[in-house]
């Protein structure tokens, strides 16, 4: 432990020996991190808001279905669940049970395919991505509610508005015709107009009746506290329910979103190493240099007795203080730009583009620090194993030769 | 070869190690560049052309407010007369006359809302890749037959097969109720969900008539041979649209704005990651043109004392970095022209990003594509950058004393 | 007792094309206590029998014993240890270590050995008040002169106590009048500290404050002067 002391402390005073290179040196590193953290920032800030935005407009985290639903997402294969049992556990923020059925919308003037959900928007305050009082009318006040709630660009489409009616028809369990007509109560906004044209909302008591099936729904979501950890959740619900129903994890209902969420983690991964290998020559360059300019000093310290091993950990302590320094600068400096960001970066010109992608068109960048830490690890492991061949050097020398060197 | 290209050159190989190190930077860094470029083109290449193909076409003709609004008396008028003027005078048979409309189509067990295509069947086949895609069945062949081909996914969820009859429920042009019952004559896959489960088409006859379209349709399309050929179509499309008329001929971009609108993003966020790499490069010339300068101060000094203009020397520091550039531009060009042709033949899977493919159109499997563009852009700005880095070290030079330069042992 | 012993050292070179004998059946013993010159031209193998002493380098055949222990056959490692332990260095030139000061330098060898901190300042600074530096105690080498270096650098081999302190050409560099007070600390420090000393010199002046000269000639001992007598 003493002697880590002197090599400490040797590492620290010809790390500003050169305080150019070093100064350098620290930059690169520093730029570097922060393009790992500021980038890995952004990607997850966009990946996690499409995910939130998609787990509200579609599935919730976890979601109980018919088995036959998924191969056939037809009224005719309901949940047996009644929409009276109650589930209750710490693990369930919020539940909600849906009748959701493909549907064609028709105004006086034209008509459209949606999706049409049932819903007591009781139960679905907490899950939907509609935030009942920013509703241009209103919205559903109860599972009886005569009235339909529908998307602004939908109703623009329609040439309907709030007060006109609507005509909903869908398909009874017997494959007959069911329709029935609606007022408009309500206009909702989403982040993207593709939501808008999708979804309508109608009362699930008002639906059933419409589409003659008791009580009966056809899916069951359940909201837990982080959409990345629903296996908890999972678990609770699976107790809860017999062989009847299939249960499923967010991502197994959207496999899209679920493969987003382990593309985004595999591109940062592969981001912050390619950023790494650019640093490592720059890295093993300087650690190169400062050896070569030190071989008589490293002479000295061997002909006194300093065995190689020594030598090794002093430059391998100096190359980590290089990288714990750059480290520091770059997380700060991407902590900063991420701050100075935080009312999130106006992306309304490639707006349409993003909504392929299902992201809207603010992007707020997200500091992660799991990400932080991704990053600093593997700069720390793999520039300790970069610096491993300068070092080594470094230690091999003959302590009489290297003496002899003249420079 | 030159004196003082000579003594640049030999120069870099004093301390060899150093010189490959920042050289390999660079190297690293172009491979890199000219592998992401290659396939990013590639991506946006075979993105543009599917997407493309699938429905939209290079150019279309509509009825102003048609693209935003859809709505189903927005129409081009005796849209089939329109459509044979605009191949004679293109001389080209990929034109063809579409209507489009919402419906809800039923089978006899299930129903499902689905956008239903009119479309002319022999011409079809020339802007879409659509009809190339049935794989049960056979595409549309009578202008008027009560036939329909379906996307298979549709054809799962409304448990019907090839042979059976299917009625479709919706509504006229005049807001009139219409319907018709049509057999199921052939279903496509085109492995992109959204199509396989939304789509149908029916011969464009058949659908005026159920639509009480009055001749009318929604859309011309036009198909040219490139991309680039794309503007000039457009002007003689509009020449021979009737006089007076108001109907509109949108390019691609203008019907599928998404489309050149994520390729911006990406592009943006590519060329970030690029700069912060050639970035990185740079501190690496940086500083190792920072030190090579310092090593030789004693040497510079003596050479300036003999009568050598620093702005001569600076020059020098300038050659050696130009000639590592080369070396990086060369190697870098050269590795990763080799490192990316494995994959233009070979393509590249990444696992797990099947469902994002699909949701551009784009298969599983990417090929990059390398043209002169992708090869030398990278390795261009790179060379850009690593000479900009020098430039300090080499200004350092003109500020030295040659005796103060001297003494410094 | 016998510091230093040597029996038949060889050690060959090859230079070019031709083999040099630098230490040509050499034998030696060195008295515990003794201030040794060894004096030869430029290649006389002075360098070479230092080297071998201090194990620094090992001979091609021969034995060679410090204080009674044999190290000719030692590991690298067990070599490290001895010239830590029981043997001071001085060189020629490049003797500190440029980011350490003057008693950094000094303390280093203790540091290494494991010396507690007490000790090693107490250690130092009576050693830098004995060889008349304790106002440059945290100077830099690059701030110090050439004659203040190799002070240091004396200070440094002897703080330890040890066996044995072996100088390679340590007034190389320095003007004369430096280099003899450099010889008087030496001179005076053996009497003080009862440590052997062996410097290897060619400065005729130099050989004068020895007790004993040993003269060397193409790796061969070719002459061995008891100074005391004379």
């Amino acid at each position: 432990m003493r002697l880590f002391g002197v090599l400490f402390r040797l590492a620290w005073r010809n790390l500003w020996r050169n305080h150019r290179r070093t100064t350098i040196m620290l930059c690169a590193i520093a730029v570097g991190v922060w393009a790992m953290i500021f980038m890995t920032a952004l990607t997850r800030g966009m990946v996690d808001q499409m995910i939130i935005e998609g787990i509200r407009t579609l599935p919730g985290h976890v979601q109980i279905h018919n088995p036959k639903f998924l191969d056939d997402p037809s009224i005719s294969n309901p949940v047996s669940i009644s929409a009276q049992q109650s589930f209750d556990d710490p693990e369930i923020v919020a539940w909600s049970s849906r009748v959701k059925v493909p549907a064609v919308i028709s105004s006086e003037r034209e008509s459209r395919g949606i999706t049409l959900l049932g819903i007591d928007p009781v139960a679905e305050r907490h899950i939907s991505f509609i935030k009942y009082d920013e509703v241009d009318g209103r919205f559903l006040v109860d599972s009886d509610d005569k009235g339909i709630v529908i998307g602004a660009k939908l109703a623009n489409i329609l040439e309907t508005e709030i007060g006109k009616r609507v005509v909903i028809m869908s398909q009874d369990p017997d494959n007959d015709i069911a329709d029935r007509g609606f007022r408009v109560v309500g206009l909702y906004t989403a982040s993207t107009g593709a939501v808008e044209e999708a979804y309508a909302f109608v009362g699930r008591a008002t639906v059933q009746k419409m589409l003659r099936i008791g009580n009966q729904t056809t899916e069951v979501v359940f909201v837990g506290d982080d959409y990345r950890d629903v296996e908890a959740l999972y678990e609770v619900i699976l107790d809860a329910v017999d062989d009847s129903v299939s249960v499923q994890r967010w991502y197994e209902t959207n496999t899209y979103l679920g493969s987003m969420l382990n593309v985004m983690d595999g591109f940062v991964v592969v981001w912050i190493i390619v950023i790494f290998l650019a640093l490592s020559f720059g890295l093993v360059n300087t650690l190169m240099m400062a050896v070569f300019e030190r071989v008589r000093e490293i002479g000295l310290m061997l002909a006194l007795g300093m065995k190689p091993g020594s030598i090794l950990g002093q430059i391998l302590i100096e190359s980590m203080l290089l990288l714990l320094i750059g480290l520091v600068a770059g997380n700060m400096l991407a902590w900063a730009t991420v701050m100075s960001l935080q009312g999130g970066i106006d992306v309304s010109v490639v707006a349409e583009g993003l909504e392929m992608f299902g992201a809207a068109s603010v992007l707020y960048p997200k500091l992660n620090v799991d990400d932080m830490i991704l990053a600093s690890k593997v700069v720390l492991v793999l520039g300790f194993l970069a610096s491993l061949s300068p070092a080594w050097r470094a230690s091999r020398y003959k302590p009489v030769e290297a003496l002899a060197k003249v420079g | 070869m030159h004196i003082v290209l000579r003594l640049a050159w030999r120069n870099l190989w004093r301390q060899p190690r150093r010189t490959w190190l920042t050289t390999g930077a660079m190297v690293f860094c172009n491979i890199l560049l000219v592998f992401m470029m290659s396939m990013q083109f590639g991506m946006y290449g075979m993105m543009i052309d599917n997407t493309l193909q699938i429905f939209t076409g290079h150019l279309q003709v509509q009825a102003p407010g048609y693209k935003d609004e859809q709505k189903m008396r927005q129409v081009v008028p005796n849209i089939l007369p329109l459509a044979n003027t605009i191949r004679a005078e293109l001389q080209s048979k990929a034109v063809a006359a579409r209507g489009r409309t919402f419906v809800l189509a039923s089978s006899e067990e299930r129903s499902y809302g689905v956008m239903v295509y009119g479309v002319e069947p022999e011409f079809e086949q020339n802007v879409s890749n659509i009809p190339g895609l049935v794989r049960d069945g056979r595409y549309l062949r009578d202008h008027d037959a009560a036939e329909i081909v379906i996307g298979s996914i549709l054809a799962r969820n409304l448990r019907v097969d090839i042979g059976d009859e299917m009625t479709l429920l919706g509504g006229g042009a005049d807001g009139s109720f219409a319907a018709a019952v049509v057999d199921v004559v052939g279903i496509f896959t085109s492995g992109v969900t959204a199509i396989d489960r939304n789509i149908a088409e029916i011969p464009l006859g058949l659908f005026q008539e159920t639509f009480s379209m009055r001749g009318a349709g929604h859309q011309i399309v036009v198909v040219g041979e490139d991309l680039d050929e794309v503007p000039l179509l457009q002007m003689r499309v509009q020449s021979v649209l009737p006089a007076g008329s108001e109907l509109q001929v949108l390019d691609w971009d203008t019907l599928q704005p998404g489309l050149r609108q994520v390729i911006q993003a990406d592009m943006s966020s590519s060329f970030f990651m690029y700069f912060v790499l050639v970035v990185l490069v740079s501190f690496s010339v940086l500083n190792t043109q920072l030190m090579s300068v310092l090593e030789r101060t004693r040497e510079f000094g003596i050479v300036m004392a003999l009568g050598l203009k620093p702005g001569k020397l600076g020059g020098l520091i300038m050659l050696e970095t130009a000639l590592m550039g080369m070396m990086g531009v060369v190697l870098g060009a050269f590795a990763g022209a080799l490192f990316t042709s494995w994959f233009t033949t070979n393509g590249l899977a990444i696992p797990g990003m099947e469902e994002m493919a699909a949701q551009f159109n784009l298969p599983a499997k990417m090929y990059p594509r390398v043209n002169l563009l992708t090869l030398l852009a990278g390795p261009g700005i790179v060379f850009v950058f690593t000479m900009l880095a020098a430039i300090y070290p080499a200004l350092r030079l003109r500020w030295q004393n040659p005796v103060e330069a001297m003494r410094v042992a | 007792m016998s510091a230093v012993r040597c029996v038949d050292l060889c050690k060959t070179y090859r230079q070019g094309d031709q083999d040099i004998k630098a230490l040509d059946h050499v034998n030696l013993e060195i008295t515990s206590g003794d201030f040794v010159c060894l004096s030869a031209p430029s290649g006389g193998g002075k360098t070479t029998l230092l080297n071998a002493i201090g194990g620094l380098d090992t001979p091609d055949s021969g034995e060679v014993y410090v204080a009674g222990q044999r190290i000719d056959n030692l590991s690298k490692s067990d070599l490290a240890d001895l010239r830590l332990r029981k043997i001071g260095f001085v060189f020629q030139a490049y003797n500190l270590i440029p980011v350490l000061t003057a008693r950094e330098n000094i303390e280093f060898v203790m540091q290494v050995q494991g010396v507690p901190a007490s000790e090693r300042r107490e250690k130092s600074l009576a050693i830098l008040h004995e060889v008349g530096l304790e106002t440059l105690e945290d100077r830099r080498p690059a701030k110090m002169s050439g004659g203040q270096q190799q002070r240091v650098a004396v200070a440094r081999a002897i703080v330890s106590r040890p066996e044995l302190v072996l100088a390679d050409e340590p007034t190389a560099n320095l003007d004369s009048k430096t280099a003899g007070e450099l010889m008087e600390l030496f001179t005076a420090l053996n009497e003080r500290h009862n440590s052997t000393f062996i410097i290897a010199t060619h400065d005729q002046h130099i050989m004068t404050y020895a007790k004993r000269l040993i003269r060397m000639l193409d790796g061969r001992i070719v002459e061995d002067i008891d100074q005391r007598a004379a």
